[in-house]
C-alpha cells in the first residue's frame, strides 16, 4: 500500500485550518482592541490631532516619509520627529520647502496656513507618544 | 508536433472563429491581458523615475514629486495585477466550468469602466496636487485617501468595488451553473476574499493605531493571504494544461499548499504588528507564524518542478513552462527567503522601514504576482490569438525577456539589500548614528546600481512586448 | 493493512492521510518556535517566570496530563479495534476519547476562568503572555482535535469504516496524538521545570 493522500482530506484541512486560524486571528484582534487604550495615546486624540491626521493624509506625506516605519523610504521617519526636531523647527521646515538645492531631494510646498501647521504638529506629537515597544532604535528613526 | 493536438481541439458551440478556444467567451480575457501589460510598462517607467530621484533628488521636480511617482508606481502595479487576475478569471473559469461565461457583455463593460476609472485616477495623480484631488473627489464625505497603497480617491475605491462585484457575479454564475473543480473553487475563494478584504480600505479611524491595524487587513491579507490562493489556482491551471499531469494530483497538492499558506499567513499578519502601538505579544505570534511562511512557497516551487518533471506531454509553449517554473523559484526567493530575512522581531526592530523592506517588496511582488500573471498570459495569449503556441522565434525572444527581467530583479533586490544593510548599520547601530539624509548620501552607489538594473529590467519588458510581434513559422 | 505492510517488510507508510502530516508538521513547527522563544525569554527573566509558575496549579495540570494520556490510549484502542474489524467497540473508544478531551476542556477552562477572574490578560507581563498564549493556543487545538474526532465518530456511527477502510480514524488519531504530545512538552516546560 502506498502512502494514502487524498484530495478530500487535503480539502478538509484547508478549510478547517483556514477557519481555525482566522478565528484565532479574530480572537487576538479582539484582545488587541481591548488592550489598545493603554497604549495608543487616545487620551490625546483631540480635534486638532484629527485635523492634523487628515492633513497628513490629503497631502500624501506617506508617499515619501515613513510613520512608525510604514510608508515610503525616501524621506525621514516622522513617528519621532517631534522629539528629534521640536515643533518650531518642523513648522519652519515645512514652510521653507522646497529648498531648491540642485541635486538634493525636494519636498513640495503644501501652502499650509499657520493653524494647519499647528494641527499637523499636534498629530505628529500624538503619534510620537504611542507605545511602540521602544521603536525606533534611536532618535534618527 | 505529435502531442500538441490534444488539449484544445473541441470547438465551441456554434461557429467558433477561434479553434483554439474551448469557449468563445474566454476571448474577453484578451483585452484584460493587453491592459495589464500596458499598465505594467507604465509602472516600470515611473519606477525608473523614482530610482533616479533617489540619486538626483530634484529630477523632474516640481512636475512629478517623488510621492506622486511612487503613488503611480504602486497603484499601477496593483491595477495591472488586478487586470491580470480578472483576465485569468475570465479565461480559466469558463474552461473549468465547461460552459460559456455568464455574460461576456458585462465583462467588456466592466473592462472599460475599470480601465477608464484607472486612467482617470492616474491622470488625477499627475495633473493636480493630491490635496486638490482629495477635495474635488469628495474625500471629505468619507476620508479614505492618503494611506499607503490606498491612495485612490474614495470614488475610485467605490468603482473598484463595483467592478469587482460585477466580475464576481459573472464568474460565480458561471461556476454555479457549470462543473465545479478544485481550481475554480480556489480561484473564486481567492477572488471573493480579495473583494471582501478590500472593504477594510473604507475604514479609516482617527486613531492611528487602529487605522494601521486594519490597513493591514487589506494589504497583508491580500498579498500573504487570498492573493496566494489566486496565484495557486492560476499556477495549478497552467500546470494541468502544459504538463498533462492528472488533475487529481495537481489539485490535492494545491489544497495542501494553500492550507499551509493560510495556516502560517493569517496569524503571520502579526509581523506587521511589532512597532505600531499594538501589544507586545504580537512579536511572538508574528515571529513564530511568519517564520513558517516560506514553507508554502517552497512547496509551490517543488510542486511546479515535480509536475513538469512528471509531464505526460510536451506542450509546444515552452515559454509558459519557463514562466511557471520561474514563478515557483522567484516567489520562494522573494516572498519566502527575503521575507524570512527580516520577519523575526529582533531583526525587524533594526530593519523595519528601511531599504530591506523595499528589497523584499520588489522581489516578492515580481516573483509571486507579476510572474504568475505573465505565466497565465504566456499560456493563454497564443490560444486567444488562435494558435496553440507562438513560433519558436517568438518564444526565444520571450525567454530572453524572462531572463533579462528576472536576473535584473535579482540584482535590484541584491543592491537594495546591500543599501538596506548599510542603512541599518549607519543609521541605527553604534554610538554615533548618522541622520537619515546623511545615511542616504552614503548609499548612492547602490542606488545607481539599482537604477542600472532597473534599466535592464525595462529592456526585458520591452523585449517581452516585442515577442508578441515576432512572427516566424507557426511551429518550429 | 498498515501493520501487514510493516510485517511483510514492504513499504513503510505513515498512518492516516499524508495531507494531515503536513498539517501536523506545521503545527509542531509553530509550537516548537513558541517553546524556543519561551525558553529564551524565560532565561532572561528567571525571577518573573519563577513567580508566575509558582502561581499555577500543578495538581490541575497533572489531572489534565492524565486525561490527555488516557485520551491518547483510548484513541489508539479505537484505531486497533477498527483495524481488527470491531467497529462497534472502536466507536465506543472514540466516545471515550471525546470524554477525556471534554474533561480536559472543563478542567483547563476552570483554570483559565480563575486567571480571568484575577484580571490576568495577555498584556499582564511576559510570563502570563507566554503562559496564556501557549496554553490558550493548545486549548484551541484540543477543541479542534475534538471536532475532528466528533466528525469521525459520526461517520463511524453511520458505519463508514471497516477493517479495510478506516484511514479517517487513523488520520484523526495522528492529529490527536500530536495535541497530546504538545501538552506533554508544555506541561514539562511551564508547570514542572522551575
Amino acid at each position: 500500500m502506498s502512502t494514502r493522500f487524498t484530495k478530500s482530506t487535503a480539502r478538509n484541512i484547508f478549510y478547517g485550518g483556514a477557519v481555525f486560524f482566522f478565528l484565532l486571528f479574530v480572537a487576538l484582534t479582539f484582545d488587541t482592541v481591548q488592550a489598545l487604550p493603554k497604549r495608543d495615546n487616545r487620551a490625546n486624540l483631540t480635534e486638532q490631532v484629527v485635523r492634523g491626521k487628515k492633513l497628513w493624509e490629503t497631502n500624501n506625506c506617506i508617499g515619501c516619509h515613513t510613520l512608525l516605519g510604514e510608508g515610503a523610504y525616501f524621506a525621514p521617519e516622522l513617528g519621532n520627529v517631534y522629539q528629534r526636531r521640536g515643533p518650531d523647527f518642523i513648522k519652519a521646515w515645512i514652510k521653507a520647502q522646497p529648498t531648491g538645492v540642485p541635486g538634493r531631494r525636494q519636498m513640495p510646498n503644501f501652502h499650509l496656513t499657520d493653524s494647519q501647521l499647528d494641527d499637523l504638529v499636534a498629530f505628529l506629537k500624538y503619534s510620537s507618544e504611542i507605545n511602540t515597544n521602544h521603536w525606533p532604535p534611536n532618535i534618527e528613526g | 508536433m505529435t502531442s500538441s493536438t490534444t488539449a484544445t481541439l473541441r470547438p465551441a458551440a456554434g461557429q467558433a472563429a477561434n479553434v483554439q478556444l474551448k469557449y468563445r467567451s474566454q476571448a474577453v480575457a484578451k483585452p484584460y491581458f493587453m491592459a495589464a501589460i500596458g499598465l505594467f510598462v507604465g509602472q516600470i517607467i515611473f519606477g525608473l523615475v523614482m530610482g533616479l530621484q533617489y540619486v538626483i533628488g530634484d529630477f523632474l521636480f516640481p512636475e512629478i514629486p517623488f510621492n506622486v511617482a511612487r503613488m503611480v508606481h504602486t497603484n499601477l502595479l496593483i491595477v495591472w495585477l488586478l487586470f491580470g487576475f480578472m483576465g485569468a478569471g475570465y479565461y480559466l473559469i469558463p474552461e473549468e466550468s465547461e460552459r460559456e461565461l455568464h455574460s461576456p457583455k458585462l465583462a467588456m463593460i466592466a473592462f472599460w469602466v475599470f480601465l477608464v476609472a484607472g486612467a482617470l485616477t492616474i491622470v488625477g495623480y499627475l495633473a493636480v496636487p493630491y490635496a486638490t484631488l482629495a477635495r474635488i473627489t469628495g474625500n471629505d464625505f468619507l476620508p479614505t485617501m492618503g494611506r499607503e497603497f490606498l491612495e485612490q480617491p474614495t470614488i475610485t475605491k467605490a468603482g473598484i468595488v463595483v467592478v469587482a462585484l460585477t466580475f464576481l457575479y459573472n464568474l460565480s454564475m458561471t461556476v454555479l451553473k457549470g462543473r465545479k473543480t478544485t481550481i475554480s473553487m480556489v480561484m473564486m475563494l481567492g477572488l471573493w476574499g480579495l473583494a471582501i478584504f478590500f472593504l477594510f480600505s473604507f475604514y479609516n479611524p482617527h486613531n492611528l493605531v487602529l487605522d494601521k491595524y486594519f490597513w493591514w487587513w487589506v494589504v497583508h491579507l491580500w498579498v500573504e493571504g487570498v492573493w496566494e490562493l489566486i496565484m495557486g489556482a492560476m499556477l495549478a491551471f497552467v500546470l494541468v494544461k502544459v504538463t498533462g499531469v492528472d488533475r487529481e494530483v495537481v489539485e490535492k497538492w494545491l489544497y495542501v499548499i494553500i492550507a499551509m499558506t493560510l495556516i502560517t499567513g493569517i496569524i503571520g499578519t502579526g509581523h506587521h504588528y511589532f512597532w505600531i502601538g499594538t501589544p507586545g505579544y504580537w512579536q511572538v505570534f508574528g515571529s513564530a507564524f511568519s517564520a513558517l511562511e516560506p514553507i508554502p512557497f517552497f512547496m509551490m516551487t517543488m510542486f511546479a518542478f515535480n509536475m513538469v518533471n512528471k509531464r505526460r506531454r510536451e506542450h509546444p509553449n515552452k515559454a509558459a513552462v519557463l514562466w511557471a517554473l520561474g514563478t515557483g523559484v522567484m516567489s520562494f526567493l522573494g516572498a519566502g527567503v527575503w521575507g524570512f530575512l527580516h520577519t523575526l522581531a529582533p531583526v525587524n526592530y533594526l530593519t523595519h522601514g528601511t531599504q530591506i523592506t523595499a528589497s523584499h517588496g520588489h522581489m516578492a511582488f515580481y516573483g509571486a504576482y507579476a510572474m504568475v500573471v505573465i505565466t497565465m498570459i504566456s499560456y493563454a495569449m497564443p490560444l486567444l490569438r488562435g494558435r496553440e503556441a507562438n513560433s519558436n522565434r517568438s518564444q526565444v525572444v520571450e525567454m530572453w525577456s524572462f531572463w533579462l527581467m528576472t536576473i535584473a530583479m535579482v540584482f535590484i533586490t541584491l543592491f537594495l539589500t546591500a543599501a538596506g544593510i548599510l542603512q541599518v548599520w549607519m543609521q541605527r547601530m553604534g554610538d554615533h548614528p548618522l541622520s537619515f539624509m546623511a545615511t542616504q548620501d552614503q548609499l548612492s552607489f547602490f542606488y545607481w546600481l539599482r537604477e542600472a538594473a532597473g534599466v535592464v529590467f525595462f529592456a526585458g519588458l520591452l523585449l517581452y512586448i516585442v515577442s508578441f510581434f515576432v512572427r516566424g513559422d507557426a511551429r518550429d | 493493512m498498515q501493520t501487514k505492510d510493516l510485517a511483510a517488510g514492504t513499504v513503510r507508510t505513515v498512518p492516516g492521510d499524508l495531507a494531515m502530516w503536513f498539517f501536523i508538521l506545521a503545527e509542531l513547527a509553530v509550537f516548537g518556535l513558541f517553546f524556543a522563544i519561551y525558553g529564551v525569554v524565560r532565561a532572561r527573566q528567571p525571577a518573573l517566570f519563577a513567580a508566575g509558575q509558582a502561581g499555577l496549579s500543578r495538581l490541575s495540570a497533572l489531572g489534565n496530563t492524565l486525561l490527555l494520556i488516557a485520551g491518547s490510549g483510548t484513541m489508539a484502542a479505537a484505531v486497533q479495534d477498527f483495524a481488527a474489524g470491531r467497529s462497534r467497540r472502536g466507536t465506543r473508544w472514540l466516545l471515550a476519547t471525546l470524554l477525556c478531551g471534554g474533561g480536559f476542556l472543563l478542567l483547563k477552562g476552570a483554570e483559565f476562568g480563575g486567571h480571568l477572574a484575577a484580571g490576568i490578560t495577555l498584556s499582564s507581563n511576559d510570563f502570563w503572555m507566554f503562559y496564556l498564549a501557549l496554553a490558550g493556543f493548545h486549548y484551541l487545538h484540543v477543541v479542534l482535535g475534538m471536532v475532528i474526532i466528533a466528525a469521525v465518530y459520526r461517520a463511524a456511527r453511520q458505519g463508514r469504516y471497516d477493517a479495510a477502510n478506516h484511514a479517517g480514524v487513523e488520520t484523526a488519531a495522528a492529529y490527536w496524538h500530536m495535541v497530546d504530545l504538545v501538552w506533554l512538552v508544555l506541561f514539562a516546560l511551564v508547570y514542572v521545570a522551575r
